[in-house]
């Protein structure tokens, strides 16, 4: 088999898929009429596409196809309720979270701020080691002033007695 | 009257005509866009005008894909629906984001086709009107048993095409589209689609032959 001049062969294919313009068809068909080699691709290539083809819709196909309209229709307007329930189900629940929004603001505005608890990691951070010396200090002073107070006490009392057992 | 021009008229007159009928193409694309309009406002005879006008086609487009007619009359029900709603939302982003209702349904029938193929490892499949024949018809004689067994070979070997190949030989084929048509479906120029059928064919050759080899 000798193979199809270079130049024809995108338009043999073409002319199998009955693609080529008129002049485009007619320059082939001049060509065919005098080239063995291209009539025998142009033959093949008919075949290949004549095979290819899917032949036309059997009786089992049309009677499936039957009614495609009417499926069709009834698959949107299934969905297009299916959407419309949706829409409603928002629209009503974004009416009753307004609704309960309503009644519950004035008691939640009226609640005082509570005081917020710092963060427990705030409170790790602000600590600092104390200063031992300054305790020590801060409790001898307790201990002197409380001597001091007692003292004074203690003398009064005494005082307060012996006068007592002198009467 | 001069040869050359007469010889120029007399070939013109044998030429196959090719006409463009005033306003055919648009005036099919105003009657969808009615169509359309009319159903979006309620019209449930327009919906089902534009389903009936276009079935053929969808069907040309999904059923060497579709294992049974069942499935292929699924494919093309969520073609119709998926290019509706398309269509809507063009249309209500305004006229000029608007295509072609014909074009969305094929881009998207093939689209469909496609991910049913891949999503399907049952898409090989002998033409399903020839196995519902077989049943009932007395045996065929030795020739059209082999006639028959080729053409299986050959289908069989379209779907072994690559993709954009097999794409743009099943829309000449199948569906009988313009290279145009097919062009735009495809999101590639003509002549692409033109030289992506040339070498379809080329490959088809080839796998069918390394088939047929023992």
């Amino acid at each position: 088999m000798t193979a199809p001049c270079r130049d024809f062969e995108v338009p043999l294919s073409l002319r199998a898929a009955r693609a080529l313009d008129p002049a485009e068809a007619e320059r082939l068909e001049a060509h065919l009429a005098g080239c063995a080699a291209c009539r025998e691709e142009a033959a093949i290539a008919d075949e290949l596409v004549r095979l290819a083809r899917l032949p036309p819709p059997s009786e089992e196909e049309r009677v499936a196809l039957a009614h495609l309209p009417a499926r069709t229709l009834g698959a949107l307007q299934r969905r297009e309720a299916r959407r419309g329930a949706g829409k409603r189900l928002l629209v009503g629940a974004a009416v009753a979270a307004a609704a309960a929004l309503a009644v519950l603001a004035p008691a939640i505005l009226r609640q005082a701020p509570r005081p917020v608890p710092p963060a427990q990691g705030t409170v790790a951070a602000a600590w600092q080691e104390p200063d031992l010396d300054a305790l020590w200090d801060d409790a001898t002073l307790l201990v002197e002033t409380a001597a001091d107070q007692g003292g004074t006490g203690t003398e009064a009392a005494l005082a307060a007695l012996d006068a007592g057992m002198g009467d | 009257m001069a040869p050359g021009r007469q010889m120029a008229e007399d070939r013109e007159s044998r030429r196959p005509a090719l006409r463009v009928v005033p306003g055919g193409a648009s005036e099919t694309r105003r009657e969808e866009e009615a169509l359309l309009a009319a159903f979006l406002v309620g019209d449930d005879e327009a919906f089902g005008a534009l389903v009936h006008r276009h079935e053929g086609l969808v069907l040309a487009i999904v059923r060497r894909y579709a294992p049974t007619p069942e499935d292929a009359r699924d494919l093309a029900q969520r073609a119709f629906l998926r290019a509706f709603e398309a269509a809507r939302r063009a249309l209500r982003r305004g006229p000029r984001s608007a295509v072609p209702f014909r074009r969305w349904l094929v881009r998207i029938a093939v689209n469909l086709a496609k991910n049913h193929r891949r999503d399907e490892a049952r898409f090989i499949r002998a033409p399903l009107e020839e196995l519902g024949e077989r049943e009932g018809r007395p045996p065929a004689a030795p020739e059209a048993l082999e006639a028959a067994e080729r053409e299986a070979r050959v289908r069989r070997a379209v779907l072994r095409l690559p993709r954009r190949q097999r794409e743009v030989l099943t829309l000449r084929v199948d569906a009988e589209l313009s290279f145009g048509e097919i062009a735009d479906a495809l999101g590639v120029t003509e002549n692409s689609a033109r030289v992506s059928f040339h070498h379809a064919l080329r490959r088809l050759r080839a796998l069918v032959l390394e088939e047929e080899s023992p």
